[in-house]
């Protein structure tokens, strides 16, 4: 068990830092702290990905001095899914990052625990 | 065959269009389609009978296994009838009634409906067209019960609402077993039961039976699941607490019925302990519905406890399951029917005229209005089960055969209970006679008025007491009937 | 290869194409554009619908010139069409009859992203609803996942922020995970097609390796799938985001989004996982007793609740527990009770929406319960819609509710162990149902002698009336003739795998 958790540390790093964003995301009453909980997160996934398809001492997918063996290069789907991947949470994160800056703008707060007690004040 | 279809849908249409269509220019006009649509399904309902040539009807299918589908044989009969004629004397005394009430299209639209759907439970085929309709009466008579909207009113027609969904949901537990473990789900005489999937699994299959019988007991006001009557009734509009007394809680009864000796069969429950502790309940609740009557100062809720008791004569003469008490039985839903609607009719026209409710208020209602009192002693006589009164009939039947029910101790504590709590008939119902009729050296004859209601009022009283006193006095061609029904049965 | 094979994937691009081009069109084109392509779609879905039914088998249609394994897959049975069909009448039933007050509430000039925002939803359920691709299912649900938050934003107010706000994190959570077990099972398998990470599922399930991490990864996706559909102690997003959001968006919320993620956790169990690995998992057991739980606890926030549109909200919460119930018998009945239910659940619940608003605008806009009173002499044709909506919720006969709850007790009667618990819940969730629902028609329908408000007549809502026949309408057929439905649900689900 151990050896193995060594051998794959890159794996296990993934994980703890996985837990780290997602408890962070949870748990946060920050609007900003939560945001980079997130970025956390999904970073661990693609920590693992770019783990899973590397192979010790190959070069990146991208064919160079016409060599086409496929003996040269790593595995391109987890580069690819990794890719795909950070497109997506860009996005998602430009989407929160605008809601935070709507709630700011209204609340001039980031708490979100402290925007949800006013709205209940205000009685809406 | 198609006269059955008619017969459910024409009211429960009529009703619809009574609710939707707009306000009727006078009420002479209301009064006047009602009574066209009454008199026109109780045609359509004696065609039915008439017409009807056996086998079965089917209208559309649910799901696969479920068909939805109709059929008449002597019960459907038995209920029709006595539904049929406990509907036309309430809505004919309603034309009347109604008029100190609120909203009287509503009423007669949801009073048109709550009929067709009863009849379509008469006339049900299999179990899930009777749970099907009987989820529907239970939302189609709590209108009637809200009917003047009083915050009270409201709260009792929630509490009828969910005893009765609480016991329909129970029941519906069953149909799931029963369509597992039954051949079918059409009510056949003698019941459905497959002996061989059933092997093995008649302990559980006990349980759902009991689960069926307290579940469709909640609209027959069996103990423990009672209370929603005496909630209900007072608040309702006199009329449709007699049809509600007298004939929807038959509806419950109906349902144990075909429960019973339809779907189980009476050989499969008799000497269980379902069988047993379904006795036990019933003379429960007739010792508490007849107690809680006697100590009821309102008028109408003490009538009210008084259906909780007599209703489960039924159920008991149907629990004791041989061939004297089912007739017993049998003949009670007629008798407690007839009369227990005039019973409720004569109060409402007590409290139409008088405005009273309670028991202590109507000394000297018989000098008032002689007609009605008389009506409403005679009645009562037939309730407390005095001969040559039907219930007297009834009674008998139903003592006799809890005295040769072979059951240990049952045979003797049934007639005893039985009579106890027609002492206490006598003793809630007879009181306002007397008080009615002898009020007493210091009563002030001088203020007395006439207060005898019209005809919409008297005449259906009249019926219901004529009718109740015909079964006791000729009985026999009745029980003849119910006999070659209950041969069948058992 | 047939023509009609083309029609999934056509559809789902046309929904992008015309989010796209609607991004540059007036309020009004847009509209119409929305309008079209939803009937466009409902068309197409019809035809596969048809095709599928004629062939009776699935079909595998190869996006690009890569066959599998390599490739992208679109793979379409029965089932997929028959729900892209009824996603497509609901969605387009809840604009209609939501389109006054999406012009009230929301600005004139940001309206079009509304159709977009819609035409890129219908895009992601169609997507969620056919591929054959873990990686695009998980792209699709982000995407399903913005749009969803643009329609509870389009109407701006410091509710539907703070709701957006606190619906974005759940669902990011949700998808996390899910993302997580996607990367793991590509880990395992090293396919991320569906049909052939299920081979070596089968493989090493047989072989008796990657035990744990396999039931570490269904736990990631189950978990990430239930809390995206609001199961139970994930729901807290829920109600402000169905109650505050304009009403067209709150009917599509609850009725299609998290439906749409519930078909994709259905889709994975049976055409991932397997529909055995995963019985023989202790999740199942998980979802079980979070279902019977949301049933129980929504039931009683719905009727703690004294505002209409989040009590019928917290009602999602228990009908979303009767799914995941029937999905944790682990039978085929329970799983095709569970199909049935998501349909009866979109078609009542998306009723119950419209139904409401209806009310509510005849009640000076109000939602308290306590301005209701009346509500329905004042808009008749909205009164009568809630009440079939109830009645349907409660389960009477004759509407789509009791079909879904006879088929759950079905499923239960024939599942020995889960079959007490489960019938008693759905009793009890009955009769709680019964108490809320039938408390607000009651009181809807309770004469107020004032006229305070002014009443609506028929002629003011053409539009919206006919909405609302056809809500019932569908509700009736459900519950009157679901035989064929129900046998199309077995038959699609035996193709699922």
């Amino acid at each position: 068990m151990g050896a193995n958790l060594f051998a794959n540390y890159g794996e296990a790093v993934a994980m703890i830092l996985f837990g780290i964003g997602f408890g962070n995301l949870l748990l946060q009453s920050n609007l900003i702290k939560k945001i980079i909980g997130l970025n956390i997160m999904d970073t661990a996934i693609y920590l693992f990905l770019a783990e899973k398809g590397y192979i010790a001492g190959r070069a990146a997918p991208i064919v160079k001095d016409g060599v086409q063996s496929m003996e040269v290069y790593i595995n391109p789907i987890p580069s690819g899914l990794v890719l795909t991947g950070i497109v997506v949470s860009v996005s998602v994160s430009a989407l929160m990052l605008s809601i935070t800056i709507r709630l700011y703008r209204r609340y001039h707060t980031l708490d979100l625990d402290e925007i949800s007690l006013r709205l209940k004040r205000e009685g809406l | 065959m198609y006269y059955i279809i008619l017969s459910i849908l024409f009211p429960v249409l009529s009703g619809v269009y009574l609710l939707v269509r707009k306000e009727m220019k006078s009420r002479k006009n209301l009064l006047w389609t009602t009574g066209i649509f009454f008199v026109i399904t109780a045609v359509f309902v004696m065609l039915a009978l008439y017409t009807w040539e056996g086998g079965i009807f089917a209208l559309f299918s649910l799901t696969q296994r479920l068909p939805i589908l109709f059929k008449v044989d002597e019960v459907s009969v038995v209920f029709s009838v006595m539904a049929v004629i406990i509907f036309l004397c309430a809505g004919l005394f309603s034309f009347e009634y109604m008029k100190h009430e609120q909203k009287e299209k509503r009423y007669y639209g949801f009073y048109l409906i709550a009929f067709g759907v009863l009849l379509a439970l008469c006339f049900a085929g299999n179990l899930i067209t009777f749970y099907l309709f009987f989820e529907m009466l239970t939302l189609v008579s709590m209108p009637l019960v809200l009917h003047n909207g009083s915050r009270e009113a409201i709260m009792a027609g929630l509490k009828y609402l969910f005893y009765s969904l609480s016991g329909a949901y129970m029941a519906l537990f069953g149909l799931y077993f029963i369509e597992r473990y039954g051949n079918t789900l059409t009510f056949s005489p003698g019941g459905v039961i497959s002996s061989q999937a059933a092997e093995g699994h008649s302990a559980m299959l006990l349980c759902i039976a009991f689960a069926m019988l307290i579940g469709f007991g909640v609209k027959a006001g069996m103990f423990p699941m009672h209370a929603w009557l005496s909630a209900a009734h007072p608040v309702a509009p006199a009329p449709a607490s007699a049809v509600l007394s007298a004939v929807i809680a038959k509806a419950g009864v109906l349902a144990v019925v075909r429960v019973v000796y339809y779907i189980f069969g009476a050989s499969f429950l008799r000497g269980t302990w379902v069988q047993k502790t379904w006795m036990v309940l019933t003379l429960i609740t007739i010792l508490m519905g007849s107690v809680l009557a006697y100590r009821e100062p309102v008028f109408k809720k003490r009538l009210a406890y008084s259906t909780v008791s007599q209703v489960s004569y039924i159920l008991f003469g149907l629990s004791v399951m041989n061939a004297d008490s089912l007739t017993g039985g049998f003949l009670h839903v007629l008798c407690h029917g007839f009369i227990k609607a005039g019973l409720f009719l004569c109060a409402g026209a007590i409290i139409y005229k008088t405005g009273k409710t309670r028991v202590e208020q109507l000394r000297g209602i018989g000098k008032e209005m002689p007609v009605l009192m008389w009506c409403y002693t005679i009645l009562s006589l037939g309730l407390i089960g005095i001969p040559p009164m039907c219930g007297f009939v009834s009674k008998w039947y139903l003592a006799e055969g809890a005295l040769s029910s072979s059951l240990y101790g049952f045979s003797w504590i049934g007639p005893v209970i039985l009579l106890l709590s027609a002492l206490l008939t006598a003793g809630y119902l007879l009181p306002v006679t007397i008080s009615g009729f002898f009020p007493g050296a210091d009563y002030p004859y001088g203020a007395l008025e006439k207060k005898e209601p019209s005809w919409f009022m008297t005449v259906p009283v009249l019926a219901l007491t004529i009718l109740s006193v015909v079964i006791g006095l000729l009985p026999e061609g009745l029980i003849y009937y119910l006999s070659q029904m209950i041969e069948k049965l058992i | 290869m047939d023509f009609v094979q083309n029609f999934p994937a056509a559809s789902i691009l046309l929904c992008l194409f015309a989010g796209i081009i609607s991004s540059g069109l007036k309020k009004k084109a847009a509209r119409r554009v929305n309008t079209i392509l939803i009937l466009i779609v409902a068309f197409l879905s019809t035809c596969t619908l048809l095709y599928t039914m004629r062939t009776g088998e699935a079909f595998v249609y190869v996006m690009g010139r890569f066959p599998a394994p390599w490739g992208n897959e679109i793979r379409a049975g029965v089932l997929g069409p028959l729900v892209a069909l009824f996603f497509c009448v609901i969605m387009l039933l809840s604009l209609e009859g939501g389109r006054k007050k999406l012009a009230d509430e929301v600005e004139e000039e940001k309206t079009f992203l509304y159709y977009v925002l819609m035409d890129l939803l219908l895009a992601s359920l169609l997507a969620l609803i056919y591929t054959n691709d873990l990686f695009t299912a998980y792209v699709f649900v982000e995407i399903n996942t913005i749009a969803a938050c643009g329609l509870i934003m389009i109407r701006q107010n410091g509710r539907t922020i703070e709701a957006a706000a606190r619906y974005m994190i759940m669902s990011l959570l949700g998808s996390g995970l899910l993302l997580m077990g996607i990367c793991m099972l590509y880990d395992m398998t090293g396919h991320l097609l569906m049909s052939n990470i299920r081979e070596q599922v089968i493989y090493l399930y047989a072989a008796g390796e990657y035990r744990i991490p396999l039931l570490v990864t269904i736990a990631l996706m189950s978990v990430g799938l239930a809390i995206k559909s609001a199961l139970f102690p994930f729901h807290a997003w829920l109600p402000d985001a169905y109650g505050y959001s304009t009403v067209s968006s709150a009917a599509i919320l609850s009725s299609l989004v998290s439906k749409g993620y519930i078909l994709l956790l259905i889709k994975i169990i049976y055409r991932v996982i397997g529909f055995d690995v995963f019985y023989n998992s202790r999740i199942i057991d998980v979802l079980f007793a979070f279902g019977l739980m949301g049933m129980i606890f929504g039931s009683f926030s719905a009727i703690r609740e004294n505002d209409v549109r989040r009590m019928i909200a917290f009602s999602s919460v228990a009908q979303i527990g009767y799914i995941y119930m029937g999905i944790g018998m682990g039978t085929q009945a329970g799983m095709t009770a569970s199909v049935f239910h998501i349909l009866s659940h979109a078609a009542t619940k998306s009723l119950l929406f419209i139904a409401a608003i209806g009310l509510t605008d005849v009640s000076g806009g109000s939602r308290k319960l306590v301005e209701l009173t009346g509500a329905a002499y004042r808009n008749k044709w909205a009164g009568a819609a809630f009440t079939v909506g109830s009645l349907s919720m409660v389960g009477v006969p004759l509407f789509s509710g009791f079909i879904s709850k006879l088929l759950f007790s079905q499923a239960a009667v024939q599942n020995g162990t889960k079959m007490l618990p489960a019938l008693i819940v759905l009793g009890v969730s009955t009769i709680l149902n019964a108490i809320y629902f039938m408390k607000t028609v009651i009181r809807i329908y309770t004469p107020v002698e004032s006229g305070k408000y002014e009443s609506i007549s028929f002629n003011k809502m053409k539009l919206y009336c006919l909405t609302l026949v056809f809500f019932v309408v569908l509700n009736v057929i459900l519950g009157v003739s679901s035989q064929p439905i129900v046998d199309l649900i077995e038959q699609g689900l035996v193709m699922f795998s």
